[in-house]
């Protein structure tokens, strides 16, 4: 059964998004989800910009041990906020000042400062630009690929997961959503066996399989098998409103 | 006798991220030497330099009075630091509030400051500013982070608990590249006056001070 709290999480069903449903599964916390629909950029409305300043999901509200509320945004600060105060067993995370702890730190600000940012300028000009820019669909999908060789090489290392053991960190789980949409950011996995492998063994556990699915079922992986067509159709849809909310926050 | 540093610090002239790390140990008056490797030479790839960062990347850290603790990931090297070695919490926080907004904001700085003011330097400096619309696209992106921070930089004079932290030290080398190459100095003027106000707030202090003038001594004897 979950256990009890008042956390709240505000939502989409992208890799940053469910990096927090999957650690909320994986650690058995109940939760409440709010699904913000960015394609109608209700993260830019006051209400949500008093939560996250900078109006990009997700963001989580809680009430903290003085009773009082605390908000929070950034999803690699949400995991480290939510393993310290109630992933005390470390089912996923380890010891405060061990070596294992800073070496997950490293990883997750990787995954934050590179895999995040950089597969995430891959989609744009892969899939959203609007025209074709040869130069920036190459820089980005490279960058992405040298960004999966370095967890791949890491991974061969370790056999396991990004932090040498046995357990499955935050590290791995910010990681995981990124590397399921392989394909949006037109890169293929055939030459990273280990990151493969991996992604498919943490698919198997309960709590990543559920929290993939929040607020709304998890479609990435099933667009490894999508024709050329349907993956241009599909981007086109989304590259409209992916366009409307540059503009609009080029004029803020 | 010289007093042998603590700590090594393996950084670039060029890129802002080591000199993050650099005002941190400053301010907290930790002593530690900088090696620069050649990246030129590509010796940030190299299997020497892959021990101490799978990424090939700089800055990494290496602490001599750790058992040679070694760290990369410039956000991830200043938690470290202040987790050890300010116990005074003379930049960084005691309480636990404090600490997970001190966080948040430092991953705001690594996922959405850094990456795309990089990305707008890089087409500046190495592709001459084209092609213009991707230019524009990492500009507009750099004007976004900044009216962020001016948003609530407007209602409070720092990031986190009403005190100079690592948080606010973290923002400061990256808005400096936005005056010098992306944005020009009068955007932040004019459009931020707030930001304004809190960089030189930080600027001001003899150690960070100290740091930028090497940088910039450094930086105009390479070109």
């Amino acid at each position: 059964m979950a256990a009890k709290s008042d956390i709240h999480l505000y939502t989409a069903a992208t890799p940053n998004g469910i990096k927090i449903s999957m650690l909320l599964e994986e650690l058995g916390l109940e939760y409440k989800t709010t699904a913000i629909d960015i394609s109608k950029n209700t993260q830019k409305e006051p209400w949500f910009l008093e939560i996250n300043p900078n109006g990009r999901i997700p963001a989580l509200t809680d009430t903290f041990t003085d009773g009082s509320p605390i908000n929070l945004f950034e999803s690699g600060a949400i995991m480290q906020y939510l393993v310290d105060r109630y992933d005390k067993d470390h089912k996923v995370s380890y010891p405060f000042g061990s070596r294992e702890y800073y070496e997950t730190n490293c990883w997750l600000m990787w995954q934050m400062g590179g895999l995040g940012p950089m597969q995430g300028q891959s989609n744009h000009f892969t899939r959203y630009a609007p025209e074709r820019i040869e130069y920036g669909v190459n820089r980005y999908q490279n960058e992405t690929r040298r960004l999966y060789r370095v967890m791949d090489t890491q991974l061969a290392k370790t056999k396991k997961f990004l932090v040498p053991g046995d357990k499955l960190t935050i590290a791995d789980i910010s990681c995981w959503g990124w590397v399921a949409s392989h394909t949006w950011a037109g890169v293929s996995l055939d030459d990273f066996p280990h990151l493969n492998e991996w992604l498919e063994r943490l698919l198997a556990r309960p709590g990543i399989e559920k929290g993939r699915h929040v607020p709304k079922r998890h479609t990435a992986l099933d667009q490894r098998g999508l024709s050329q067509e349907e993956l241009d159709k599909r981007a086109k849809e989304a590259a409209k409103w992916v366009q409307e909310g540059m503009k609009q926050d080029a004029q803020r | 006798m010289a007093v042998e540093p603590q700590f090594t610090l393996y950084s670039t002239v060029v890129g802002p991220n080591g000199w993050k790390v650099a005002m941190v140990l400053a301010e907290l008056g930790l002593i530690y030497r900088t090696i620069y490797p050649d990246f030129a030479k590509k010796e940030q790839k190299g299997p020497e330099f892959l021990k101490l960062n799978p990424n090939g990347r700089i800055p990494v850290l290496v602490d001599h009075h750790y058992n040679n603790f070694t760290l990369w990931e410039s956000n991830a090297i200043i938690e470290y630091l202040v987790t050890k070695y300010d116990t005074g919490n003379r930049l960084s926080f005691g309480d636990f509030d404090n600490q997970q907004y001190m966080r948040q904001w430092m991953y705001f700085q690594a996922s959405g400051q850094g990456p795309y003011y990089g990305q707008a330097v890089w087409f500046m400096k190495n592709c001459h500013g084209e092609p213009r619309e991707v230019v524009e696209r990492y500009q507009n992106e750099t004007r976004r982070v900044i009216s962020v921070l001016e948003r609530v930089l407007s209602q409070q004079e720092w990031l986190v608990g009403g005190k100079l932290s690592v948080a606010d030290i973290s923002f400061l080398q990256w808005n400096t590249s936005a005056d010098r190459i992306i944005l020009g100095s009068e955007f932040i003027d004019k459009e931020a006056p707030h930001v304004r106000r809190w960089m030189n707030a930080i600027i001001a202090r003899p150690a960070i001070a100290a740091i930028m003038q090497e940088r910039m001594k450094l930086l105009s004897a390479q070109t």
